[in-house]
């Protein structure tokens, strides 16, 4: 189905005048010719006049029309900078809901996460004793503190040494084959796993039992570098410790 | 043979033309935009065979590029009567629409607190 588009009123203004224009200007060149000579059709003047009048009338009702449009304009566009007002507040509005959004999401992610980790937890949780007690086996090697009478200079350390790693099994097995032709220089005490008397260090600690230039294969039960779990005794200590709930140095007596 | 003789007679916002009224003029402001007292004075001044002819013939054209001035710089006349009234309607549903839509969000509780059970 067409659809009649209708003129605008600023067309039909223009088309009015228009007609106007050229029908005074009719009126006017008959009305001068009639004065020199006989008009070609009588009566062809009043028609012109009654167009002119009519024309003019439909100008003035559509003069009247344009009036009333401008003022309608006026209210539409009163309307319009509400409209943008309230877009303006409808993005202000979406803007703030969007950053909500956001931290909400950021907050339920972080919470969903920690949630899992519990459940983590949970499904792998140990008993208090049992971390107590590996807490005092991986303490008693005076691993994570200096034992109290550990002075500067002290060359015990919380990690087996080079000198005790070579005074050990490994480092025997090492020089087994050969005397002193092991990859060392005859004269490197310290790969052979011997130091001289001079270079021995005497600490306050050590016993007066311990033999000259040979390093004992551990460091006695000072700070137990054996590894966990491996020497019975300490064990017991440990049993001892947990059950006595004391504290957590291992040192044996 | 004669020529008819046209009497265009001006009276009281009417026109009359051999004494029949032919146009009448509701207000002013309509006299203001209408070209019909302008030809009529062209044509008394034809009659009188008066110098103020050219004149008036000036002012008719100024008048009628005035009207097309005036007419080009009207808003609002771009569009038909019912066309303008169509948009008229469409910018106030536009307006009540979003106005209903930002009371419904300002009004709106977006945490509703669970009830303990």
């Amino acid at each position: 189905m067409a659809t009649v588009v209708e003129k605008s009123t600023k067309e039909r203004l223009l088309s009015a005048l228009d007609d106007l224009e050229v029908l005074s200007r009719e009126l006017i060149e008959m009305l001068a010719l009639s004065r020199t000579q006989k008009l070609p059709q009588p009566g062809e003047d009043s028609q012109i006049l009654e167009l002119l009048v009519q024309r003019d009338r439909e100008y003035q009702e559509l003069m009247e029309t344009a009036r009333q449009q401008g003022e309608v304009h006026q209210e539409m566009e009163q309307l319009e900078k509400e409209v943008e007002k309230r877009d303006s507040d409808i993005q202000q509005l979406q803007k703030q809901l969007k950053e909500a959004e956001h931290i909400l999401a950021t907050a339920v992610y972080q919470a969903k996460e920690k949630l899992k980790s519990i459940d983590k937890a949970r499904k792998g949780s140990i008993s208090s004793e049992e971390i107590i007690k590996y807490a005092h086996r991986i303490s008693a090697s005076n691993a994570v503190c200096a034992p109290l009478n550990w002075v500067p200079g002290d060359p015990r350390r919380p990690y087996p040494t080079d000198l005790e790693m070579r005074s050990g099994m490994l480092g025997h097995m090492a020089n087994l084959p050969t005397n002193g032709v092991n990859g060392h220089l005859p004269g490197d005490a310290l790969a052979a796993g011997r130091l001289p008397d001079v270079l021995t260090p005497h600490y306050p600690w050590q016993s007066s039992d311990v033999s000259v230039g040979m390093l004992p294969p551990h460091h006695g039960n000072d700070f137990g570098l054996e590894p966990p779990g491996h020497n019975k005794e300490n064990e017991d200590d440990v049993e001892a410790m947990s059950t006595d709930s004391s504290s957590s140095s291992s040192d044996s007596d | 043979m004669m020529c008819d003789v046209i009497y265009l007679r001006r009276e009281a916002g009417s026109v009359y033309v051999n004494g029949s009224v032919m146009a009448v003029s509701q207000e002013k402001e309509s006299d203001d935009c209408s070209l019909l007292p302008l030809v009529h004075d062209i044509i008394k001044c034809m009659d009188k065979d008066s110098q103020d002819v050219h004149q008036e013939l000036a002012k008719l054209k100024t008048k009628i590029q005035e009207a097309r001035e005036q007419i080009s710089n009207m808003p609002g006349v771009d569009s038909s009567p019912l066309e303008q009234q169509q948009q008229l309607a469409t910018l106030r549903e536009q307006v009540r629409t979003k106005n209903q839509l930002l009371q419904k969000y300002k009004s709106l509780c977006m945490f509703d607190v669970p009830k303990a059970s």
